[in-house]
């Protein structure tokens, strides 16, 4: 048996942040993986003490990437603790900044930060699709590279006419939205989806929407697939053929259960279907079977995190956020907690809320394949397929219900808890809040990289990614690119940290080598 | 000539916080000259796209690290910047150089004429701020040759 303890980096700095990962390889097999998040956020300390307002304008500011995502969560659970039921125009104008987040996040991350591997020349140069992969993803100069920045750009004009300014709008508050957009400016973002729309038909599908939603399972995707040409040049056609040529289906398996907090609450009167008062359904899965989500389920393990520890995991409206990095070497790890549900790891993300809210064709996936690298990846890559419709669909109310309410007055945030949970692009997001003489008395935020990207529990049980790594082949230590899908896979990001311009700098990394 | 101050970094992280107290320092004690905008940029990223598209001067405010002692200001040219790290990849992380490196491919209005950078190295103190704050918005009204 050869066993590798040399050090060896991947490029990981580029997607994560503050993220180390620790592989162990033998015989090219990964063995053993320890996800660690390198740098202590604790924005819920800062939190405590504050205005009970002030986490619409501070979270947002945690993240450039999740900003109106955040100001969801926090108005969410401040909106629960004042009892109040924002409007229908209040809903629309909400879900549509959260949606384009949404669809941006995606799109990019799709290309630029998972499919440009595809043009890693050391690992696919000689690959039969390796030139073609170059030419759409080599950075800075691949056609779909460029084109899905200057696509995807325009969306945020959406947000800045809805939130009234960018960025940093904090036009969501307790009870609504403080803007009214003009109904020449709710056609002018009528006007951007159309055409972000028409290109992701074009580009991304290599079809209409109505034709991929009408792919109800693995063998209609073969169908699709060889049916026409624009498919299979389009992004998703390549991204198939790709991934297949490399083996993305067999890759990245992970734990198998998912959880969606469900997403997008829908206004009392509309066209935009959904399950349980929201768009997209909440729940938790083994494989594809679903099962109806408990938020009092949700704990918080620290036995491996720099954390002060507890001799149970907590509720987040009980959690703490004491950073205690002395003693225990070695056992101690990560700044990441480690979220379970009902005591489990699970997988957050697109991936799970395609399984729990019954997409056909990737339930059929999970229950013939299991998850992978490919079925995380494919379900990213055509989320926004399920959110142009109902974004317009919204668009189309607000003009035509303009003169409906967009606010009910909340004149002081009472004393009590609330919690905000959503669906961020990565997964779920839930902010904990306790308002004590309208103060912040406690504040928890869970992320979806910490539910992903979770070091062990006080079970011993791997994170999300951390399983997905185990098993993973290993051709070329000096560019373990087959890791990086993996990772990747699941849209990692710490970046709520330093982005400061450096010389030399490097952050965020695939190292192979032992961390026992 | 058009000028914006575009101020960048996380003000909840003390080492990329000297951008936002430049902001926080403009703000507060400048009125702004006719023409000149400012902006919080923040963790904004790629989104910061659409700033760059008016022509004009833009001056970035940042936090950096390793180009001199801690709680000095440096100047970057818009060169010096597509010469740091991190300018070929796109992250969630991707900073400045990537903005930058970036812009002229996917511009759909006009490029910024001058693009500066005012850095500030590690901890800074009241007076480098207000010190920034003062350089950034003389470099917006006038360039470079607006420092004498």
């Amino acid at each position: 048996m050869v066993k590798i303890t040399k050090g060896i980096n991947i490029p990981l700095n580029r997607a994560e942040g503050d993220l180390e990962i620790n592989v162990e390889v033998e015989d090219g097999i990964i063995t053993e993986a320890w996800s660690a998040g390198t740098l202590f956020r604790g924005f819920e300390g800062m939190m405590q003490g504050r205005g009970a307002l002030d986490g619409l304008v501070m979270t947002p500011r945690v993240c450039g990437i999740c900003s109106i995502t955040h100001l969801t969560a926090a108005v969410e659970a401040l909106d629960a603790i004042a009892a109040v039921t924002p409007p229908d125009n209040a809903r629309r104008l909400r879900n549509l900044a959260l949606m384009v987040e949404t669809v941006q996040s995606d799109v990019r991350q799709a290309i630029l930060m998972f499919m440009v591997d595809f043009a890693n020349r050391d690992a696919y140069g000689d690959h039969p699709l390796g030139a073609d992969a170059y030419g759409r993803y080599q950075p800075l100069a691949g056609r779909a590279a460029l084109e899905v920045i200057r696509e995807s750009k325009r969306l945020v004009q959406v947000i800045a006419i809805i939130g009234g300014q960018w960025p940093h709008t904090s036009f969501m508050v307790p009870g609504g939205v403080t803007s009214i957009p003009e109904i020449a400016k709710l056609l002018q973002c009528r006007i951007i989806v159309e055409r972000f729309q028409s290109w992701y038909e074009r580009s991304i599908l290599g079809c209409s929407i109505e034709r991929w939603l009408a792919i109800g399972s693995v063998a209609d995707l073969e169908t699709w697939l060889e049916e026409s040409p624009a498919h299979r040049d389009s992004e998703v056609g390549f991204f198939l053929r790709f991934s297949r040529k490399i083996g993305l289906q067999a890759l990245g398996k992970g734990p198998n259960r998912f959880l969606s907090y469900g997403n997008l609450p829908l206004p009392l009167e509309t066209e935009v279907k959904g399950t349980g008062g929201r768009m997209t359904a909440a729940g938790y899965a083994a494989c594809a079977a679903v099962f109806s989500f408990e938020a009092n389920k949700i704990s918080e393990d620290v036995s491996h995190s720099w954390y002060e520890q507890d001799t149970v995991a907590l509720h987040p409206f009980a959690g703490k956020t004491k950073p205690y990095a002395s003693g225990q070497s070695g056992r101690l790890y990560s700044w990441v907690k480690a979220p379970r549900y009902g005591g489990e790891v699970i997988e957050t993300g697109p991936l799970a809320e395609m399984v729990i809210s019954g997409n056909p064709l990737f339930c059929d996936m999970i229950e013939k394949d299991g998850p992978s690298v490919m079925a995380r990846q494919l379900a990213r890559l055509v989320r926004p397929a399920g959110l142009l419709r109902p974004m317009a669909l919204w668009l189309d109310e607000l003009v035509e219900k303009r003169g409906e309410p967009f606010y009910h007055s909340v004149r002081t945030i009472p004393d009590g808890q609330g919690a905000g949970m959503i669906q961020a692009a990565r997964g779920a997001l839930g902010h904990w809040v306790k308002i004590q003489d309208e103060k912040i008395s406690h504040y928890q935020i869970i992320t979806p990289t910490a539910w992903n990207g979770s070091p062990r529990d006080e079970q011993g049980a791997r994170g999300a990614w951390e399983e997905a790594l185990i098993g993973t082949p290993v051709k070329d230590i000096k560019n373990p690119v087959e890791a990086g899908h993996v990772v990747r896979s699941f849209d990692p990001c710490l970046v709520c940290a330093v982005h400061c311009l450096s010389k030399g700098q490097e952050r965020g990394r695939v190292t192979v080598g032992s961390f026992r | 000539m058009r000028g914006s101050i575009i101020c960048i970094g996380n003000r909840f992280i003390e080492e990329d916080a000297a951008g936002l107290r430049v902001f926080d320092r403009i703000q507060a004690l400048h009125p702004l000259p006719v023409g000149i905008e400012l902006v919080e940029g923040g963790l904004a990223g790629l989104n910061l796209l659409p700033l760059l598209e008016h022509g004009g001067r833009v001056v970035f405010v940042d936090a950096i690290r390793g180009f001199t002692q801690a709680g000095k200001i440096v100047l970057l040219t818009h060169r010096e910047i597509l010469q740091a790290p991190g300018h070929f990849c796109f992250g969630h992380d991707a900073g400045l150089p990537y903005l930058l490196a970036v812009l002229p491919k996917v511009c759909e209005g006009e490029l910024p004429e001058e693009m500066v950078l005012v850095g500030l190295e590690g901890s800074c103190v009241d007076e480098t701020i207000e010190k920034a704050a003062e350089m950034s918005v003389s470099i917006a009204v006038h360039g470079l040759r607006g420092l004498g």
